[in-house]
């Protein structure tokens, strides 16, 4: 089950005007669980209105900075983002799990590599911790950065980035795409589009000199730039992707399940799997999966031992009592999920989306 | 309906996802479907491998089948490792099957999978002797081979980049095979005949790991960016591949339907 530990916030820097660098210190005694690798994120828990949420953000350091920060953009209506750069202070605490994830590549001091690195918008966080670190590790090895924003004003880590450049002249070469603001060159302004790339490639960049690529931003972003570097002769092992929206980003619903008594009957349970639903019995002791596939559903299972997550549903309506649970997390549970192997009614009528 | 047509669209697309979190639900649950199905095929093949090692006829075969066995392991780990990003509970998924359990040589299960473990069939079925677990080891090593190579390009670049790292390892437990194969064949006419007969016991379970021409499920993983080629067309280059490798030491090979 995942950990949290609780982080102290050492340094709040407003960077844009909707922008935050949070700087953040883990407990003495967990500090071997944050060395973190460059271009990983923390996944932090905070309680809203009574509601468990957790939002991931990039680390925006280098592994040999020796400070642990995350650089966090408001978003419309987002109540983690809003917090973060309105209410949070100084000295507060904030609850995350270790880093984790896969944006980077191993580092290899001794080569000479060239890198390709694409952000849009908040995407530059992760891009921050690769440049850093590999401008420290990796001393022979060179890295483009191209940068789409709308403006001037919403450029994250605009003055950072620029330090950086000049500190490493001649490794760091840095490529700003503005949307709004038509400058002097036309090559730079508009969007980070497939166009754009073409443009770009054919001009400024060598593509076919590149070792690896990485892209973060909006998938429409990321698609274009990744089909450019293919049709540029990049291979596709060679493009690394970090998609930084979280899809699954809306409130949590009331929790489903409850204090009913026991119900020991037949139920009738309808299924939703890829976008189709249907209404199946559930005999006396079955689970909501096998009813499923004995009713020739092909919902999805492995272990049918609670341990894989495999068969993981939400309950829409009704309630289910799940004989173990060894893979979803409580605030999963609390949000209606219910891993469908081990689920029994608890109520006539269930409704359960494999979709959601 | 889901809210996550844009994340489809995107992996339709060509996209890739690299964290957990930014899964869809369906995609999730294919995605560990297969990562299961992978670490119980490796565990479960493993296991019955590791009893053969004792029957190798000399110790550079029994260092030969050793190394599978240690090396399959670890791809076994290497993968559950992504499946506990996901949630899985590693420590448990471990000792969840009897993983070296064997049905009868002779019985036949078919295409069904067998409740909750999901090895491939073919790991089902007990080998017999050290022949037998070579003609396997060529038959389902080359099929193995072309399996992860269709996987290590997947749109979940973490598992991707696993797969990758994973593919030259499997390839030479296949040449392995193949070494020993091509010993064992130079034994003699009844040496011959029990290849023969290996072949023909293997060759049909094998041939059903790649599933059937068409289905739902392998066009679902499609869309997802998770398989690209289709069964059929794995199907025809397995067959092309390993009558190129039992024609070599088995004579009058030709071919099997």
């Amino acid at each position: 089950m995942a950990q949290f530990y609780p982080l102290t916030v050492t340094d709040i820097r407003r960077d844009t005007r909707e922008a935050v660098v949070v700087t953040l210190a883990p407990p003495v005694d967990a500090a071997e669980a944050f060395r973190f690798i460059q271009g990983q994120y923390l996944t932090f828990r905070r309680c809203f209105d009574g509601e468990d949420l957790r939002r991931s953000y990039s680390i925006c350091a280098g592994v040999d900075d020796g400070v642990l920060r995350v650089g966090v953009k408001r978003v419309d209506g987002g109540w983690f983002s809003t917090f973060m750069n309105e209410e949070l202070k100084v000295g507060d605490t904030l609850d995350s799990m270790a880093p984790m994830g896969n944006f980077h590549a191993p580092l290899a001091p001794e080569r000479t590599r060239r890198y390709l690195g694409f952000a849009g918008g908040s995407g530059i966080t992760p891009m921050i911790s690769l440049i850093r670190t590999i401008m420290a590790r990796e001393p022979k090895s060179s890295f483009t950065l191209v940068y789409g924003n709308r403006s001037t004003s919403a450029i994250i880590f605009r003055e950072e980035l620029e330090d950086l450049k000049n500190l490493h002249l001649g490794r760091l070469n840095i490529v700003h795409i503005l949307e709004s603001e038509a400058g002097e060159i036309e090559l730079f302004s508009g969007r980070l589009d497939r166009e754009k790339c073409e443009a770009l490639f054919s001009r400024w960049i060598d593509v076919k000199a590149a070792d690896l690529a990485f892209i973060c931003g909006p998938e429409p972003m990321m698609l274009a730039v990744a089909d450019a570097l293919k049709s540029h002769g990049l291979p596709e092992t060679a493009i690394k992707f970090e998609l930084f929206s979280s899809p699954r980003a809306g409130r949590a619903k009331p929790k489903a399940g409850g204090a009913a008594g026991a119900y020991s009957g037949a139920a009738t349970a309808t299924i939703v799997l890829d976008g189709a639903a249907r209404d199946i019995p559930i005999a006396a002791g079955q689970s909501v999966l096998d009813a499923a596939l004995a009713a020739a559903i092909d919902a999805p299972y492995a272990c049918k031992a609670g341990v894989c997550s495999t068969c993981r549903g939400k309950l829409v309506e009704g309630e289910v009592e799940m004989e173990a649970n060894y893979a979803l997390e409580d605030y999963e549970v609390e949000r209606g999920y219910i891993l469908t192997c081990q689920s029994h009614p608890r109520t006539a009528k269930i409704i359960v989306d494999y979709d959601q | 309906m889901n809210d996550d047509s844009d994340i489809f669209d995107y992996l339709a697309r060509g996209g890739k996802l690299s964290a957990p979190g930014n899964t869809p639900p369906r995609y999730r649950a294919e995605l560990l479907r297969l990562m299961a199905s992978f670490v119980d095929s490796e565990l479960a093949g493993a296991a019955g491998f590791a009893d053969c090692i004792n029957l190798g006829p000399g110790v550079k075969e029994r260092i030969a089948a050793a190394r599978i066995v240690l090396e399959k392991l670890d791809h076994a780990e290497r993968v559950l490792k992504i499946m506990g990003d996901f949630g899985a509970n590693v420590t448990r998924y471990q000792n969840l099957h009897p993983w070296a359990a064997r049905i009868a040589r002779h019985d036949d299960i078919g295409l069904k999978r067998q409740a909750g473990d999901m090895r491939l069939n073919v790991f089902h079925y007990p080998i017999a002797g050290w022949t037998d677990a070579v003609v396997l080891n060529v038959l389902m090593g080359t099929a193995t081979v072309i399996q992860l190579g269709d996987f290590a390009v997947m749109s979940y670049q973490p598992l991707a980049e696993t797969f990758r790292a994973i593919l030259p390892r499997e390839q030479r437990h296949a040449e392995l095979g193949q070494e020993g194969l091509n010993a064992a064949g130079a034994r003699g006419s009844a040496a011959q005949k029990e290849i023969s007969d290996s072949v023909d016991y293997w060759f049909p379970k094998v041939a059903a790991t790649f599933g059937a021409a068409a289905s739902p499920r392998t066009e679902l993983l499609r869309r997802f960016g998770i398989r690209r080629r289709p069964n059929a067309d794995m199907l025809d280059e397995w067959r092309g591949r390993v009558s190129a490798a039992l024609g070599s030491c088995l004579r009058g090979w030709n071919g099997r339907a």
